[in-house]
């Protein structure tokens, strides 16, 4: 059939409407990726508006529990790309390893998260504090929220990688999830290095 | 091609799009639709409600600036009964911070652009439904928990919200409005942004993804252009909006400090100058985004109803993608009073400036399109007519505005309002009432009254040139803008005639609407039937049944030429009519003739 002159060539319909599934997703993440991009640049202008940074009379920043965290995350998208990539090969069993892997450091991140203000609050920097407060609070938390929602999409995952589901046909559920990991990924790399760092 | 391969083709391309089984339940077909159509609808009804809520709103402004400080009629024993009917300085502060506010995000947005995108895009492209039908109605339900929250914001302790609608720190944080209806507006704000953007992300996928066979680029509707353009700059400008409005609700809830400085800010503080960035950074293109769309209809309109070709089609689309890009590069021309380097201020302005070269282009073309044309004074057309004119006001007086000397002048002046009313308000306005007239057949399968129609027509434009030309005058005289009471001070009293004469010519615009909302219901209750093409227009969703059935297209058009084909002297003589269908094959058309007259060009 593909060698008839006149016939529009066409892919199966389910692939076709994998790609359109998936281009909703990077329009989704481009649009979100400005969202935090905004969020940075209020953080730039109030750190340049600062005579000192941090202000004088704020607490330092920890250093090492982020540290931790950016490879927490790590690992994370590291496993998470081997579900996709096992899903691609139809291996259901290190699917749904690597799927679990995925939610256990998804999950320890934001314990650590947790942990790291309640030390922040307990060295004495609240909310009130002035632009750092705002923005340590304020960013690590509204990224927090992103972490909170990709685990429920994961959770809601695992039944179907248990019942063998996402295969080698099937997939694109579980491949917008990746997408979707891998930019609060990211995210969180910027936000390391741009509060964390320097 | 044989017919065996006519017939493969055929299948490939019904596969694409199956026919799902209509819905039955109640729910599924009114509540919780995906089809298109009916979320278009929704749409429309919603904002239809907020605009006369909002238009309600605008009266009491203008009844301020005529009697100042006098006992309201009608909305005074009954909504102000707790003042006497008056309406004092901070209720005052409340109305057109909620007249802005709802007008912006709660009526033209989702009657231009939720009702019309979503009723237009499938169906002029040749769709099915939307890349995501389920998406879809979750930004109808988003958009309406939004609304809920405006009309709960109405009921805050201490009142609505009050800072302005451009709700600028510190006044809108809780050192300067302080209740609960604020917070509930800048939250409804987030929550319309999301929803924004769950229809925009449905809107640039559906264009790209979903163009029937044959549907390139250059071949789609203006409208569709508009359309397209206008949900990727929402997609990428809303979020910036979010994060906005996300701030200052940390800011009012959780008590930290991103736009809070000086005395109220004991440990170094934020900075309120980042809220106007972030705003106006979304703020430009929001402009835009408003406009867009109706540029689109209005190019379409002028040239359906001219007989005509768009005149340069491409300019047109390359203009519009234009004005697109340099939408996010000039949002400084609204800060040049904040302190901005004289050198930013002096780019901004430079920037500012180019976009009305791109606009030039777009206008020429639509006076180009009539120009010679057997122009169908039909009441689209009339709307459309009145959009160019109107909008020619806004474009002209936003170039004052654009350059740094005159609006160190013309700042926080009423001129401003009269500006962008002019432009946002007046051409937004004239262009939804265009399209609505334009697609009432399409969508509910019966005719206005054209009598009503041109009555409506001409107090709307006559109103409207008066109302928001008093704005630009008593603005170029200097009066401040936002003023509860103006003729407290010496220097404006002389400009109480002019305000009052304003307002009278405002609230014969205000009831001249009543006159759409009644040919609206009548028409739909007892409307003449529509025929499947009562404007003799070639695009595809006259094509099909007025009202067209859930799959919008029996079987999928495979398009064959631009949308303008109008008066075209070979088709004219095969077919004995001056239109043709996108997707209509001419018998006595040669396969390469129907590519060549596909390209749009006049």
């Amino acid at each position: 059939m593909a060698a008839a002159r006149g016939v529009i060539p066409y892919r199966p319909v389910r692939a076709r409407g994998d790609d359109t599934a998936w281009l909703g997703m990077v329009i989704f993440l481009g649009s979100w990726a400005m969202m935090f991009a905004s969020l940075f640049f209020a953080y730039g202008v109030l750190r340049l508006r600062q005579p000192s940074w941090p202000p004088v009379g704020t607490p330092p920043l920890p250093q090492l529990l982020p540290a931790v965290n950016t490879g927490v995350l790590a690992l994370n998208a590291a496993s998470l790309q081997l579900a996709l990539q096992s899903a691609r090969q139809g291996r259901r069993g290190q699917v749904v390893a690597a799927l679990l892997g995925g939610l256990a450091f998804g999950g320890l991140f934001v314990a650590l998260q947790v942990l790291l203000w309640v030390g922040l609050f307990r060295s004495g920097l609240v909310l009130e504090d002035g632009s750092l407060a705002a923005v340590v609070y304020g960013l690590t938390g509204f990224h927090a929220l992103h972490v909170a929602v990709g685990l429920v999409g994961l959770l809601a995952l695992v039944p179907a990688a248990v019942a063998g589901t996402l295969n080698a046909a099937r997939h694109t559920r579980l491949r917008l999830w990746v997408m979707y990991w891998h930019f609060v990924g990211a995210v969180w790399l910027t936000l390391y290095v741009l509060i964390f760092l320097l | 091609m044989t017919a065996q391969e006519a017939a493969l083709n055929r299948q490939a391309i019904e596969a694409l799009q199956p026919i799902h089984a209509p819905p039955t339940s109640f729910f599924r077909k009114y509540i919780w639709s995906l089809d298109h159509k009916v979320i278009a609808k929704q749409y429309l009804w919603s904002g239809l409600l907020f605009l006369l809520v909002g238009g309600i709103l605008a009266m009491m402004i203008r009844w301020q600036w005529a009697f100042p400080g006098q006992p309201m009629p009608i909305l005074g024993p009954t909504v102000l009964a707790r003042s006497g009917g008056v309406i004092g300085p901070g209720l005052y502060m409340q109305i057109f911070t909620m007249h802005g506010l709802i007008m912006i995000f709660f009526a033209i947005t989702p009657i231009l652009i939720g009702a019309f995108g979503n009723f237009t895009i499938p169906l002029l492209i040749g769709a099915r439904d939307m890349a995501f039908p389920w998406l879809n109605a979750l930004s109808f339900w988003v958009f309406a928990l939004s609304q809920c929250l405006v009309i709960a914001a109405f009921f805050g302790d201490l009142g609505a919200a009050g800072a302005g609608w451009t709700t600028y720190p510190p006044l809108a944080t809780n050192i300067g409005t302080p209740g609960t209806g604020q917070t509930l507006m800048v939250a409804a704000v987030f929550v319309t942004g999301v929803a924004s953007i769950m229809g925009g992300i449905n809107y640039v996928t559906t264009v790209i993804r979903l163009r029937a066979p044959g549907m390139t680029y250059l071949r789609m509707p203006l409208t569709v252009w508009g359309q397209f353009l206008t949900a990727i700059l929402n997609v990428l400008f809303v979020p910036v909006l979010g994060s906005a409005a996300l701030l200052l609700l940390m800011d009012r809830i959780f008590g930290t400090q991103f736009f809070i400085a000086g005395a109220a800010a004991v440990k170094g503080g934020g900075d309120p100058i980042l809220f106007q960035h972030l705003f106006w950074i979304f703020g430009h293109p929001e402009v835009y985004i408003l406009i867009l769309p109706a540029w689109g209809i209005v190019a379409d309109l002028l040239s359906y109803f001219s007989r005509k070709p768009a005149n340069w089609y491409r300019g047109s689309v390359l203009a519009m993608s234009a004005v697109t890009v340099l939408s996010a590069v000039v949002y400084g021309h609204h800060m040049f009073q904040t302190g901005m380097n004289p050198l930013l201020g002096q780019g901004f302005m430079l920037l500012t400036l180019i976009i009305s070269i791109p606009a030039e282009v777009l206008f020429l073309n639509w006076l180009r399109t009539i120009y010679k044309g057997s122009v169908r004074l039909t009441v689209p057309m009339l709307f459309a007519l009145g959009m160019v004119f109107v909008f020619g006001f806004g474009g002209l007086t936003g170039l004052y505005l654009g350059a740094v000397a005159p609006d160190i002048y013309l700042h926080d002046t009423m001129f401003v309002v009269g500006h962008f009313h002019f432009t946002m308000a007046a051409a937004s306005f004239l262009a939804s009432f265009a399209g609505l007239y334009y697609w009432f057949p399409k969508m509910f399968g019966r005719m206005m009254s054209t009598r009503l129609g041109k009555a409506h027509f001409w107090i709307s434009v006559i109103g409207i040139t008066l109302v928001f030309g008093g704005q630009l005058l008593v603005g170029y005289a200097g009066q401040n803008r936002r003023l509860w009471n103006p003729f407290e001070y010496d220097l404006f009293r002389p400009l109480a005639p002019l305000n009052r004469w304003t307002s009278y010519a405002a609230f014969t615009l205000f009831f001249g609407q009543l006159i759409f909302v009644w040919n609206f219901f009548a028409s739909l209750a007892r409307g003449q039937k529509a025929e499947n093409n009562p404007w003799q227009v070639g695009t595809l969703e006259w094509s099909t049944s007025s009202p067209p059935p859930p799959h919008n297209y029996d079987l999928i058009p495979v398009v064959l030429r631009g949308p303008h084909e109008l008066s075209n002297p070979e088709l004219k003589a095969a077919l004995g009519r001056d239109w043709v269908g996108q997707a209509e094959v001419v018998a006595t058309q040669l396969p390469g003739a129907a590519r060549a007259s596909g390209r749009g060009a006049t």
